[in-house]
C-alpha cells in the first residue's frame, strides 16, 4: 500500500520535479560555459509568465493535440512509475509522440512540418533500442513488468552493462540534447513541432518536456534501482554526461544520427540480449 | 448441420452464376442479401459448432475435383499460349503432368475430405463478413468503372465464387482438394488482376499466375512425397499431422509452407501482390485483407504443431522476420497510397507467419489476433483508398493534404485504420505486443533465432511506425480553423461498408478483454492441443505467462481513438486565431515527407528471400 501511495505522489509531482531538473540543468550548463546562469526556479518563472501571455492558436485541432500530447505522456510515465509492462510503456510513449507528430503536420507551417518529420525519425532511432532493452530485462527477471526489477538482488547494470550503454547513447535523442537535438533544433528549425504553439497552449508542450526528463532518468534509474547510493551516483553522472555532451558537441543531421544509432546503440542492445540469452 | 457448411461452399457459387444472368438492379439486392446470409451462417456456425467436424463427400465429387483440376490446368496452358508466356506454359505442363501422375498413383481411401475445426470457423468469420463488405462496396465501385455491363457483372461474379472457394480452402483436409482450391484462388487472382485488360494488367496478372503456379507445384510435390512415404497413411492434413511424430519427415510440410509463403507474397515472391494494385480497388481489398494472402498464415497455423521447434520452423521464422523488416523499409520509398498499403501487408503477413511457425500458445494467439485485426483494418484502408481514388481523385499520399478538409470522414477513417495497426489499445497493437512478448518469453528455446527475430520485430515495427505517421500526418493537415465539421456524404453503399468496418475495429478493441479468453484462446488451444489458462487477477488478464493490464488499456482508449475523433470536433472559444507564424518567414508551404530510396535494395532482398526459400526446402528434405 505504501509503495502505491509513493508512486501516486511521485506521478503527481513529476512535472514539478522535471521542471526542477530543467532548472538545475540550465544552471549546470551555464557553469560549464563559465556563465552564472539563471536561477534554478527560472523554468517556473517562465511557466507563470507564459500563462499571462495572450494566446494565439492556428486551429483547435492543433491546439487540442498539443494538450493530449502532454496528457498521454503523463499517462505513459504513470504506467512506468507504477511498474507496468515495459513494452506497453514504450508504445504508450510512442502514442504520445504520435499525437505531437500529427499536431506538427496539421499546420501549414514549414518548420512545424519539418519538426514532425524529424520527430518521427527520432522515434525510429530510439524505439528499437528500448524494445531490445525490455526483452533483455525479461531474460534477466523473467517478467516484462518493470516492477519485477525489485526482485533482483544485484542492480540491473551489472547484468546488462551493454544495454545501459545503449540507453546512454539514445538518451540525448529523447532529451533533445545535442548532438541529437534534430527534432527541436532551435537555430535551424526554431523548435520544430512546437513552433506554432503559444501562451497557455504552449505551456502543455513546455511541461511535457519536463515529463520527458523524468521519463528518461526513470529509465536510467531502472538499471540501478536496488542500491540507493549507486542510484544517486549513476543518475548524477548520467546527468553530467548528458549536459557535458550537450555543451561540447554540434548537431548532426538525421542521417548521421540514424547511422550512428544503428551502428552503435542497436548492436550494443542486441549483443546484450544475446549475452543474457545464450 | 452439414448442409450449412455446404451452403457456405456452394451458395456463393450459385449466386456467382445468377449474377451473370440477372439484370443490374436485382444483382445489387442479391449481393447484399448473400453477404448478409453468409455472415449470419458463419456467425451461427461459430456459435454452435463446438467439436471439430469431418465431412465425407460422395465418391462422385472426387471425380469432379479431378476433372476440374485437369480443365483448370488446361486453361492455364491456354493462357500461356494466348499471351505467349513461356514460364506459365512450362509451369502449366509440369503441373498438369504432376496432377495426372498424382491422380493415377494416389491410393483411394475412403476418408473425410473436409475437416472443420475452430480455426476454420474463425476463417469463415473473417472471409464471409469482411469479404461480404467488400462485395457490397464493389457493387457501386465497379459501376463507376468504365467498361461494359457484362464485364461489371463478371467482376462481381468472380468475387462471389472466390469467396466460396476461400470457404472451401480453409476447410479442406484432403490434399488433392486443397490443391484444387489453391489453384482456383490463383485463377481468381489472375482474372481479377487482369480485369482492366490493358498491358500492365495483363503483365501483372501473368506474373501473379506463374508465381502462384510454383506454389501449386510445391503442393503437388508434397502430395507425391507423402504418397511414397507409407507411414503417412492418408493424403490429408490431419493424416500428415498425426503421423509426423512416427516418421519425422518434414519435407511435405516444408513444401506446403513454400506454397503458403508464396500466396503470402513473401520475398522473392512479393511482386505479384504489389502488381495486384492495377486492378479495381475492391480486388486489392479482397486479396490483401480477408482472402488470398490469409491462406499463408492459415496453412502455417495448420501445420505449426508438426514443424514447431524444428529447423523448418527456424528457417520460416528467419525468412519471415527478414521480410517483415525489409518490406517495411521498402515501403518508406513509396508515395502511392496503395503501394504503401501493399508493402505493409507483405510485412505484416511475415509477422503472422513467423508467429505461426514459432508455435507457442501465446505466439499462435498473437498470430490469430493479427489475422483478424489486420484483415479488418487493411480492408477498411483499401476501401478508403478506393473512395479517395474515385471521389477525390488522389493516388499519391503527398497530394492528399487537402483531404482532411474535403473529406473529413474519409481522412478520419484512414487515420484510425493506420493507428489500429500500430498503437495501443487497438487489436493490431495487442497482436504486435503479444508477438514481442511471446517470442521474448520463448527466447530460452529459440536462442539466437529468437534474438534476431526480436530485433527484426523491434526495428521493423519502428520503421512501420514512421511510415504510418507520415501518411496519417497528411490527413490532419488543414489550413486553419474549421467552424463546423461536416462529414461528407459519399454513396450509401460506400458509407455503410466503411461504417461496418469502423464498428468492427472499435468494437473489436473494446471487446478484447472478452475476446482474448473466450475467442482467441480456444482457437489457439485447438491448434496447439494445449489448453491455455486465462484468468483475471488484480485488474489484469493473465494469458499463460503474459499479462494484459485492463485499466491502462481503458485509459489508452480515451487517449487515442477518442482524442483523434474529438480533435476534429473540438472548438476552443475565446482564443484568437492567427495564421501560421513560421518564424516570420515567407515560404511556400507544400506538404512533403521523407522518402528514402530503399527500392534500390530490392534485388538484394529478392536474392536473400530466394536463398531462404531454397534453404526451407533443403532443410525439410534433410529430415
Amino acid at each position: 500500500m505504501n509503495t502505491t501511495l509513493i508512486a501516486i505522489i511521485f506521478v503527481i509531482v513529476a512535472p514539478v520535479l522535471g521542471g526542477l531538473i530543467y532548472g538545475i540543468e540550465r544552471k549546470i550548463k551555464a557553469r560549464m560555459q563559465q556563465r552564472i546562469g539563471p536561477p534554478i526556479l527560472q523554468p517556473f518563472y517562465d511557466f507563470f509568465k507564459l500563462a499571462q501571455k495572450r494566446t494565439f492558436i492556428v486551429h483547435s485541432t492543433h491546439a487540442f493535440l498539443g494538450i493530449m500530447h502532454f496528457v498521454s505522456l503523463w499517462f505513459a510515465l504513470a504506467v512506468l512509475i507504477f511498474g507496468g509492462d515495459f513494452i506497453l510503456v514504450i508504445y504508450l510513449h510512442l502514442l504520445s509522440t504520435a499525437l505531437l507528430i500529427i499536431a506538427g503536420y496539421s499546420t501549414r507551417s514549414v518548420f512545424s512540418h519539418l519538426g514532425a518529420n524529424r520527430l518521427a525519425i527520432t522515434a525510429l532511432a530510439y524505439e528499437p533500442v528500448l524494445i531490445l532493452i525490455a526483452v533483455s530485462l525479461y531474460m534477466v527477471t523473467g517478467s516484462f513488468n518493470i516492477s519485477s526489477i525489485s526482485t533482483l538482488e544485484e542492480p540491473l547494470i551489472v547484468k546488462m552493462p551493454l544495454a545501459f550503454v545503449a540507453l546512454l547513447l539514445v538518451l540525448p535523442i529523447k532529451l533533445k540534447k545535442s548532438p541529437f537535438d534534430i527534432a527541436e533544433a532551435h537555430q535551424e528549425i526554431t523548435g520544430g513541432a512546437e513552433i506554432e504553439y503559444s501562451g497557455i497552449f504552449f505551456e502543455f508542450l513546455y511541461t511535457a518536456k519536463w515529463l520527458d526528463y523524468i521519463f528518461a532518468y526513470a529509465l536510467v534509474y531502472l538499471f540501478v534501482a536496488s542500491n540507493f547510493f549507486l542510484a544517486i551516483t549513476v543518475l548524477i553522472l548520467t546527468f553530467l554526461f548528458i549536459n557535458a555532451l550537450d555543451n561540447s558537441t554540434a548537431r548532426v543531421d538525421y542521417k548521421q544520427m540514424l547511422k550512428f544509432i544503428f551502428w552503435t546503440a542497436l548492436p550494443a542492445a542486441l549483443l546484450n540480449l544475446l549475452w543474457v540469452t545464450l | 448441420m452439414n448442409w450449412l457448411f455446404y451452403s457456405l461452399f456452394l451458395f456463393p457459387l450459385l449466386v456467382s452464376g445468377l449474377i451473370l444472368l440477372f439484370p443490374k438492379r436485382i444483382n445489387q439486392g442479391l449481393i447484399i442479401a448473400t453477404a448478409l446470409i453468409l455472415s449470419t451462417i458463419s456467425l451461427y456456425l461459430y456459435g454452435s459448432v463446438k467439436e471439430a467436424v469431418s465431412i465425407q463427400v460422395p465418391e462422385l465429387v472426387n471425380f469432379l475435383v479431378a476433372g476440374i483440376d485437369i480443365l483448370l490446368l488446361l486453361y492455364f496452358g491456354y493462357v500461356a499460349i494466348k499471351h505467349r508466356h513461356l514460364l506459365v506454359g512450362i509451369l502449366s505442363i509440369l503441373q498438369l503432368a504432376g496432377a495426372i501422375y498424382v491422380l493415377t498413383i494416389a491410393p483411394h481411401h475412403s476418408t473425410a475430405q473436409f475437416y472443420i475445426d475452430r480455426l476454420s470457423l474463425m476463417m469463415f468469420l473473417l472471409i464471409n463478413i469482411v469479404s461480404g463488405v467488400i462485395a457490397v462496396f464493389a457493387i457501386r465501385y465497379i459501376d463507376e468503372e468504365n467498361c461494359s455491363e457484362y464485364k461489371k457483372k463478371f467482376f462481381l461474379s468472380v468475387i462471389m465464387w472466390f469467396i466460396g472457394v476461400m470457404n472451401m480452402i480453409v476447410s479442406a483436409d484432403n490434399l488433392e482438394y486443397f490443391f484444387l482450391f489453391f489453384e482456383l484462388t490463383t485463377l481468381a487472382s489472375f482474372l481479377l488482376i487482369g480485369f482492366r485488360n490493358d498491358e500492365t494488367s495483363v503483365r501483372n496478372a501473368l506474373n501473379a499466375l506463374w508465381m502462384n503456379q510454383i506454389g501449386g507445384l510445391a503442393i503437388l510435390g508434397a502430395i507425391v512425397y507423402a504418397i511414397f512415404t507409407p507411414e503417412y497413411e492418408q493424403l490429408t492434413f490431419s493424416g500428415l499431422l498425426s503421423n509426423v511424430s512416427n516418421t519425422g519427415l518434414l519435407l511435405p510440410f516444408a513444401l506446403l509452407a513454400v506454397a503458403a509463403l508464396i500466396k503470402g507474397a513473401q520475398m522473392p515472391f512479393s511482386s505479384w501482390l504489389l502488381g495486384a494494385m492495377v486492378a479495381p480497388t475492391p480486388v486489392s481489398a479482397l486479396l490483401h485483407s480477408s482472402t488470398m494472402v490469409k491462406i499463408a498464415p492459415f496453412v502455417i497455423l495448420r501445420i505449426s504443431p508438426a514443424i514447431k521447434d524444428t529447423n523448418v520452423a527456424t528457417v520460416i521464422m528467419l525468412l519471415t522476420g527478414f521480410v517483415f523488416l525489409v518490406a517495411a523499409i521498402s515501403a518508406l520509398s513509396q508515395d502511392t497510397f496503395k503501394r504503401i498499403l501493399a508493402y505493409s501487408t507483405i510485412s505484416l503477413l511475415g509477422l503472422m507467419c513467423m508467429l505461426a511457425a514459432a508455435g507457442t500458445e501465446t505466439a499462435i494467439m498473437a498470430a490469430l489476433m493479427l489475422v483478424i485485426f489486420h484483415g479488418i483494418s487493411k480492408c477498411m484502408l483499401f476501401l478508403n483508398a478506393g473512395i479517395i481514388e474515385h471521389v477525390y481523385h488522389y493516388k499519391q499520399t503527398s497530394q492528399m493534404d487537402r483531404l482532411g478538409e474535403l473529406g473529413p470522414f474519409t481522412a478520419l477513417a484512414v487515420a484510425i485504420g493506420f493507428m489500429s495497426l500500430l498503437l495501443p489499445p487497438f487489436g493490431g497493437f495487442i497482436g504486435k505486443w503479444f508477438s514481442i512478448e511471446s517470442i521474448g518469453s520463448s527466447l530460452p528455446t529459440f536462442k539466437l533465432t529468437g534474438a534476431l527475430i526480436i530485433a527484426a520485430i523491434a526495428i521493423g515495427g519502428a520503421v512501420m511506425a514512421l511510415l504510418y505517421f507520415k501518411v496519417t500526418g497528411v490527413l490532419f493537415s488543414r489550413s486553419g480553423e474549421q467552424e463546423v465539421i461536416r462529414f461528407e456524404k459519399t454513396h450509401p453503399l460506400y458509407q455503410s461498408s466503411i461504417y461496418i468496418l469502423l464498428f468492427l475495429i472499435i468494437g473489436g478493441m473494446l471487446a478484447l478483454p472478452v475476446l482474448l479468453p473466450s475467442f482467441f484462446a480456444p482457437i489457439a488451444s485447438t491448434i496447439t492441443q494445449v489448453s491455455i489458462s486465462s484468468v483475471f487477477k488484480g485488474g489484469s488478464l493473465y494469458i499463460n505467462n503474459l499479462s494484459l493490464p485492463i485499466i491502462p488499456m481503458l485509459i489508452a482508449f480515451l487517449v487515442l481513438p477518442v482524442t483523434i475523433i474529438l480533435s476534429l470536433f473540438i472548438h476552443f472559444k475565446g482564443v484568437d486565431r492567427v495564421k501560421e507564424y513560421t518564424c516570420g518567414e515567407k515560404v511556400d508551404y507544400r506538404f512533403s515527407s521523407l522518402y528514402f530510396s530503399t527500392e534500390k535494395a530490392m534485388p538484394f532482398y529478392i536474392v536473400v528471400g530466394g536463398i531462404f526459400f531454397v534453404a526451407l526446402v533443403f532443410v525439410g528434405g534433410m529430415l
